[in-house]
This record gives C-alpha cells, sequence and structure tokens, in this order.
C-alpha cells in the first residue's frame, strides 16, 4: 500500500473515464440490434446492483482491499488461493484491454508497425504512471476529462448540425424477444460495468470512504447514461448493419462528419478520446492488479513489482489471442462468462454471505465477554 | 552523474530514437494521392482500375495564368488484377510513387461491370480499407468506359473528380433528378432487404479521346464535356435499368432527398403555362396492414414560389393561387405514382418502402421479409398525397404579359 488519499471527485473521474474507456469503442449489448442502447441502460441497472454489492462487502472492512479481506472471510489458505485467483484476474484483464487498444491504433492508424511496439509503448506509460502512484493518475484524470468532455460535445453538435443522425434506423424498437433483450441487458452487466469491481482495490485511498457510495452510484449512473446516447447515436448515424460491421462503430460515426466542406476527417477527436480513455483503463487495471499482488504478497514497496509485472502484462497481451477476431470472440463469447460472472458476481456475493456470517460470530462473541 | 541519472539518460535518449514517428514513415514526395477510382472490367475478366492521380505542382501552378504548354492537373495510370488488392500491387509497376488513397472522393463503376458481376464485389476493400473513407460518392459510367470519366478534363474544376463531386452535389440541390450517394449509402442498400441502390450516372458526351488532352481546356465549350445522365437502378447487387427525369425525381423525392426543383404545369389547357419552384419540402412514408396485406403511403408537403408563367394569369386572386396549387400537387401525385408503377416491373424497391414496412411492422415483416421484392413490392398498394403551398410569387403580381396587347387573355 502506499500513502495516498484521493478526493471523493477524483473517483468519480477515474470512475467514468475508466468505465467508457473501452466499452466506447467495442460496441456492447449488440445482440438486441437497434435496441442495443436500451439494452445497455438495462445493463447500467444491473451495474448499480453490483456496485451496492461490493461496496456492502467493502464496509465490512474499511481500509482494507479484497485481496486482504478474502482471507479473513474465507480462512487463510483458501482465502489465499482465491485471491490469487483474483490478481491473476486482474491482470488478464490489464492484457486484454491493452490488447484492446494496441490493435485499435493498428488497424487504424498504424498498419504496418508491430502490435508489440505499440503495446510497449503503452506499457513505458502504463508503467511510469502506476510508479507515481494513484494521487497523480487521478489528478491527470480531472485535466483529461475536461478534454474528453469537450470533444465528446462538439463531436455531437458537429453530429447534429451534419445531418447525420437519423433516428428511424432506431426503429423498430422492441424488434426481437423479450428475451434476447433481456440477454443482451445481461451481457451488459458485467462488460463494462461490472469491471467497476476493480476500484474495491482503491476505496482504502478515499479522503471520505462514506462518500463513496453515492459517488459510486453516480459514475455508474452517468457513465451508463454517456455509453447508451453513444450507442444511439452510433445506431441512429450507422444503422445497425454498417454497425455491427465495423470493428469501431464511433470511428465510422465520426467519419461521416462533414461539414461546410472544411470541418470534416475529424478522425483526431476519436483518436484523442480513446487514447486517453485507454490510458486510464489499462494504468487503472494494471495498478489495481500490483496493488493486489503486492497485498498478497506482503510487498512493502509496492513499486518494486511495476517493472516485472509491467512486463508480464505486456507480454501476455501479446500472447492471449493469435488475432484480433480470436481476441474479440474471446472477450465476448468466453471471457463474461467464465471470468466475469465467477468475479463479478459469483464470488462477491459468497463474500457477502461470508462477511454477513462472521460478523454475527463477532458480535455474539463480543455479546458473550460482556 | 549517478548510476540512476545515466540510466534513465540511456532511456531517454534511446526512446528518442525509437518512438519519434518514423516507422512506416511517408514523405509526401514518396506518395501520389488518387482522387478517383474507375473500374472497368477487360476482356479477359480482370478488373482494369484507373487512378486518377493529383499532380500538385500543376494545381497550384495553373493559377499563376501558366500557358498552353501546361501538363494537365491529374494523370491517370491503369492497372489490371483479379482483385482490387491486386490492382493496387500491379499499379506499383507503373507509377514511382506509392498510391495514397485518403483523399479519393469518387469511385467511378463501369455500367457492363455493374450489370454483370454486380457492384458488391468491387466494393468490398474500399469498405474495409482504412485510408478510404466511407463518404466517398459512388457513380456509374452510363453509356462510356469507367476509364472516360476519369481522363476527361474540365473546364471550371482543375481537378476532374472534383467536378464529377459538385456537378452531382449541385445538380442533387437544384433539380433533384441525381442522387449523390456515398459508399456507405450503396453498401447500407445493398445490405438491406428493404431496399435497393440508386447510384448516379454520369456520360462523356462527344469523343471521349479528345477530351484528354489539355488543348481540349483551350476552347471555350469543351468538345467532350462530362454530363449526368440518369440514374442506375440496382438489383441484387446488380444494374437492371436506368430511370431518369421525373421518374428520378419522385424516387428522390419519396427517399425525402429532393432539396428544390421546379415543376411545370399546364393552365388553362395551355401546356406548360407556369413554373413552380419548390423552396422546402418534407416527405413522410408510413406503413401498414390494410386487409392483411402491407399498405404504404407516402404524404409530401412542399412549400415554394411561382417562378414563371408564359400565358397571362391573374396571380393576385388567392382562389387562382389555390386552383394552381391543386394542379401542382396531382401532377406530382400523377409522376411519383407513375414512377412507382415503373420501378415495380423492375422488382427493385429503390424507394425503400420495405425498411419503413420493416420499421412499423416487425412481426409482419419477419414473414415477408424473403419475398418482399419478388412478390410483395410488385403488388404493393401505395397511396400517395401531395399537399402543395404556393407561399410567393417572386418581385412581380401579374406578369407584364397581362398588359401586352396581345395578351392571350
Amino acid at each position: 500500500m502506499e500513502k495516498a488519499k484521493i478526493s471523493p471527485r477524483q473517483l468519480f473521474v477515474l470512475m467514468v473515464l475508466f468505465q467508457l474507456g473501452s466499452s466506447i469503442i467495442i460496441p456492447v449489448g449488440l445482440t438486441a440490434k437497434q435496441d442495443a442502447w436500451l439494452a445497455i441502460l438495462g445493463g447500467m441497472a444491473g451495474g448499480l446492483l453490483l456496485f451496492l454489492l461490493y461496496y456492502k462487502v467493502g464496509s465490512y472492512y474499511p481500509g482494507l482491499v479484497p485481496t486482504e479481506y478474502m482471507p479473513k472471510i474465507w480462512g487463510p489458505v483458501l482465502g489465499k488461493i482465491f485471491a490469487f485467483l483474483y490478481v491473476l484476474y486482474l491482470f488478464y484483464l490489464a492484457a486484454r484491454v491493452l490488447r484492446d487498444f494496441g490493435e485499435m491504433l493498428v488497424i487504424f492508424a498504424y498498419p504496418e508497425t508491430p502490435l508489440f511496439i505499440i503495446n510497449l509503448l503503452w506499457m513505458v506509460l502504463v508503467v511510469y504512471t502506476v510508479r507515481k502512484g494513484i494521487e497523480a493518475l487521478a489528478r491527470t484524470g480531472e485535466i483529461l476529462f475536461t478534454v474528453v468532455a469537450i470533444l465528446a460535445v462538439t463531436s455531437f453538435i458537429l453530429l447534429v448540425f451534419n445531418g447525420s443522425i437519423d433516428t428511424r434506423n432506431l426503429q423498430p424498437v422492441f424488434e426481437e424477444k423479450p428475451i434476447t433483450l433481456l440477454k443482451a441487458m445481461g451481457e451488459s452487466v458485467t462488460f463494462p460495468f461490472g469491471e467497476i469491481l476493480v476500484f474495491t482495490m482503491i476505496y482504502p485511498y478515499l479522503t471520505q470512504l462514506k462518500k463513496a457510495k453515492r459517488v459510486g452510484l453516480y459514475a455508474v449512473l452517468i457513465s451508463g447514461l454517456i455509453l447508451s446516447v453513444t450507442m444511439a447515436i452510433n445506431l441512429s448515424v450507422l444503422g445497425f448493419s454498417l454497425l455491427s460491421r465495423s470493428q469501431f462503430p464511433l470511428l465510422s460515426t465520426i467519419q461521416t462528419i462533414q461539414l461546410a466542406e472544411f470541418l470534416e476527417r475529424l478522425d483526431v477527436f476519436f483518436m484523442i478520446g480513446v487514447i486517453i480513455g485507454g490510458f486510464f483503463k489499462i494504468t487503472i487495471f494494471v495498478y489495481v492488479a500490483i496493488m493486489g499482488a503486492a497485498s498478497l504478497f506482503k510487498v512493502k514497496e509496492s513499486s518494486h513489482l511495476v517493472f516485472p509485472l509491467g512486463l508480464i502484462t505486456l507480454f501476455l497481451s501479446i500472447g492471449i489471442a493469435g488475432n484480433f477476431p480470436e481476441h474479440i470472440r474471446e472477450g465476448l463469447d468466453v471471457v463474461p462468462l467464465y471470468l466475469h460472472l465467477p468475479f463479478q458476481v459469483i464470488f462477491p456475493l459468497l463474500l457477502l454471505v461470508g462477511a454477513i456470517l462472521r460478523n454475527k460470530k463477532k458480535q455474539k462473541k463480543q455479546l458473550a465477554t460482556k | 552523474m549517478s548510476r540512476k541519472r545515466t540510466f534513465l539518460f540511456g532511456i531517454l535518449a534511446s526512446l528518442s530514437v525509437f518512438t519519434s514517428g518514423c516507422w512506416s514513415e511517408r514523405q509526401l514526395t514518396d506518395i501520389a494521392m488518387v482522387a478517383a477510382v474507375a473500374i472497368d472490367r477487360n476482356e479477359e475478366g480482370q478488373y482494369e482500375a484507373s487512378y486518377q492521380f493529383f499532380n500538385p505542382g500543376n494545381i497550384a501552378g495553373g493559377l499563376q495564368g501558366g500557358g498552353g504548354g501546361q501538363s494537365p492537373p491529374v494523370a491517370v495510370y491503369t492497372a489490371t488484377g483479379d482483385t482490387i488488392m491486386e490492382v493496387h500491387g500491379n499499379m506499383s509497376r507503373k507509377i514511382s510513387r506509392e498510391p495514397y488513397y485518403s483523399h479519393t472522393n469518387l469511385v467511378v463503376i463501369s455500367e457492363e461491370l455493374a450489370k454483370k458481376e454486380g457492384i458488391a464485389p468491387v466494393l468490398e476493400a474500399f469498405d474495409r480499407g482504412s485510408q478510404f473513407r466511407v463518404t466517398t460518392s459512388v457513380v456509374i459510367a452510363h453509356g462510356v468506359k469507367a476509364k472516360d470519366l476519369v481522363t476527361t478534363l474540365a473546364a471550371l474544376d482543375k481537378v476532374p473528380s472534383q467536378k464529377i463531386m459538385q456537378t452531382l452535389e449541385s445538380t442533387e440541390k437544384a433539380l433533384g433528378e441525381n442522387i449523390d450517394i456515398d459508399l456507405e449509402e450503396v453498401i447500407n442498400a445493398l445490405v438491406s432487404p428493404g431496399r435497393e441502390p440508386m447510384i448516379s450516372g454520369f456520360t462523356v458526351k462527344g469523343d471521349p479521346k479528345a477530351g484528354t488532352k489539355q488543348e481540349s481546356l483551350q476552347a471555350t465549350e469543351m468538345p467532350s464535356p462530362i454530363v449526368a445522365d440518369g440514374n442506375a437502378v440496382f438489383k441484387n447487387g446488380k444494374l437492371v435499368g436506368w430511370i431518369e427525369g421525373t421518374d428520378a425525381r419522385s424516387v428522390l423525392w419519396v427517399m425525402d432527398r429532393l432539396q428544390s426543383t421546379t415543376i411545370t404545369t399546364a393552365w388553362a389547357g395551355q401546356k406548360d403555362a407556369l413554373s413552380y419552384r419548390v423552396v422546402r419540402q418534407k416527405t413522410n412514408v408510413s406503413a401498414d396492414m390494410k386487409n392483411g396485406k402491407p399498405h404504404i403511403s407516402v404524404h409530401i408537403h412542399m412549400e415554394g414560389d411561382i417562378g414563371e408563367v408564359t400565358v397571362p394569369i391573374n396571380l393576385k386572386d388567392p382562389k387562382t393561387l389555390e386552383k394552381i396549387e391543386k394542379d401542382i400537387g396531382k401532377q406530382v401525385k400523377k409522376e411519383i405514382e407513375t414512377s412507382i408503377r415503373h420501378t415495380k416491373k423492375r422488382k427493385a424497391d429503390i424507394f425503400g418502402f420495405g425498411e419503413v414496412f420493416h420499421r412499423a411492422e416487425p412481426k409482419e415483416w419477419k414473414k415477408v421479409e424473403k419475398k418482399w421484392e419478388d412478390e410483395i413490392f410488385p403488388h404493393l398498394a401505395v397511396d400517395v398525397s401531395v399537399e402543395t403551398f404556393i407561399r410567393r410569387t417572386g418581385l412581380r403580381n401579374n406578369s407584364y404579359l397581362s398588359e401586352m396587347k396581345n395578351g392571350k387573355e
């Protein structure tokens, strides 16, 4: 654990940037076709519940991170095994996100540069930031959040004036069976909303822990709304068929802007936004993974772990998939079911049950001694 | 310097070498910017693509009043290949620079290719490549080789592809008989089961060879001008026919793409007696089930001014105007109905009625989706209603024609 403090506002900014980071470039909830934006709203509701769950579990052990309270709840052996798996999960996700953003840059902007070089450059930046600590990251977040907000608002205004938004593309609403919509909602609960799980590793740094609940709920709500609106805009500009064929729908949407003969080819808007979002997503994942490893193995100076574990993340990101379609398929089919579901839903639920039982025992003991 | 500092210095120094953006760098002198791509089919069944490259020096130099000995503002190279990517490769044997597609804003496809093979396989590479833009316009070469459209020079515009683009844009705006459709819209229409694409045609009048020389620009009237010529109608990605004139305008009308146009109508038994200029219009297309069959309603609301009269008409009288409004409405309704009838024969739903029906009746759509074009669309019931408003009559009320002694009143 480093000695650092972040304010509720900084937490909010980090959470929003983190949630939007990769979900804004990789479309979510497409099983629901043109109702994807509704599916995202449903997913957001699920995300709020998950957040409350994580908060509840954490509130039994204030000042501790999951890798620390897992052994307290499940006993030292079992708890440590699960804490270890949890750290592995975080590293895997960090590598996945790194791969996402590396691939995005190769496909879109640097077709001849090897993926490894791009990921290496990402990692140099991430490792540097993680060494500087969470405070530095949080302050960077406050500045860059404004930049992203300005870009988003400008793009939106330009799209409106460009006349590319055709809401007819959102119709017919509820075309698919309700079960399909529910399925799409379920998919978007774990990615991106369930990933807010990683912030349980950051709560101990909060200056006002009590505010974390409200801030977290707001963050999930706001990012869910932004995501849903973005999806609705993408859908109404591109139509479902083109959107589902696009690797990065937001890029295609922004490319349709052709205003007044000179405001066109604004791909750079997309690039800046994505680089900022990606930076926070990767950095936060790597940061919490390293903090988890440090607390699990009782490494006093967590910064000693940054270089070696950063290097592992880098190689992991190259090794996890042979090509981009494979990577995306894993991300949409395998990861939510076999990784997100247990780590984001089942384990926290079990932890909650365990925590409640342990606390009852404790209270009984306290009563008995009295 | 301490060890740590030396290390840091080493890292920074090496970073500045490896990360300063020299990977796959391209100098301006190594690339040739493609202005337009024209695709034909040669006798062996291969693609024959002609690239129109900007010749930057001559575009800028022309402004300083260059003489007749100047070379043209563009250069055209042609290469063949079985796929578009192969063409790209083979192109390198002929041109000293690497083709660069980020500024390509026109794709021309020959009529023959569109008829025999369809446009779908041709466009895939453009949709996929990251250099291409989805906003690239697509046109069909009508009656000439696609190559002729990119080799012919234009008088007012330095770059011929620019001329085609702007002609398309301005004629869609002013006349509404040609459609300015881009790559993304074409592909969306190709994919959608409830819509077929309609793409503008362009042709070269006169001898296409004459227009390729710089000398042709010396004349006030180009020997072989490029003109917009009809719209190609597609079915299953293949060209099945052309529509032009009011038939094409009606399609744009129903698609709610028409910006303005001129309608000429008869008055008191006199043909072509007055011209009405549409200033703004709004079309609503809705769909429902009537007697168990799909039914489409098209409602057009238009506003405009009287632009010209060739016979004396009392334009001061609101009753007269009302009558004119009704006449125009009837005429437009007839035009649109005729256009729909013609299109039904081709079984190609260029109006996108299928999409409208899909949006309105998703459940019924599932049942008819597969047979929409061939069985439902040709017998589709379509109601057209037109609401016309004449708002103004220009700077004059009654025409001077009314005052002339030989006026026909």
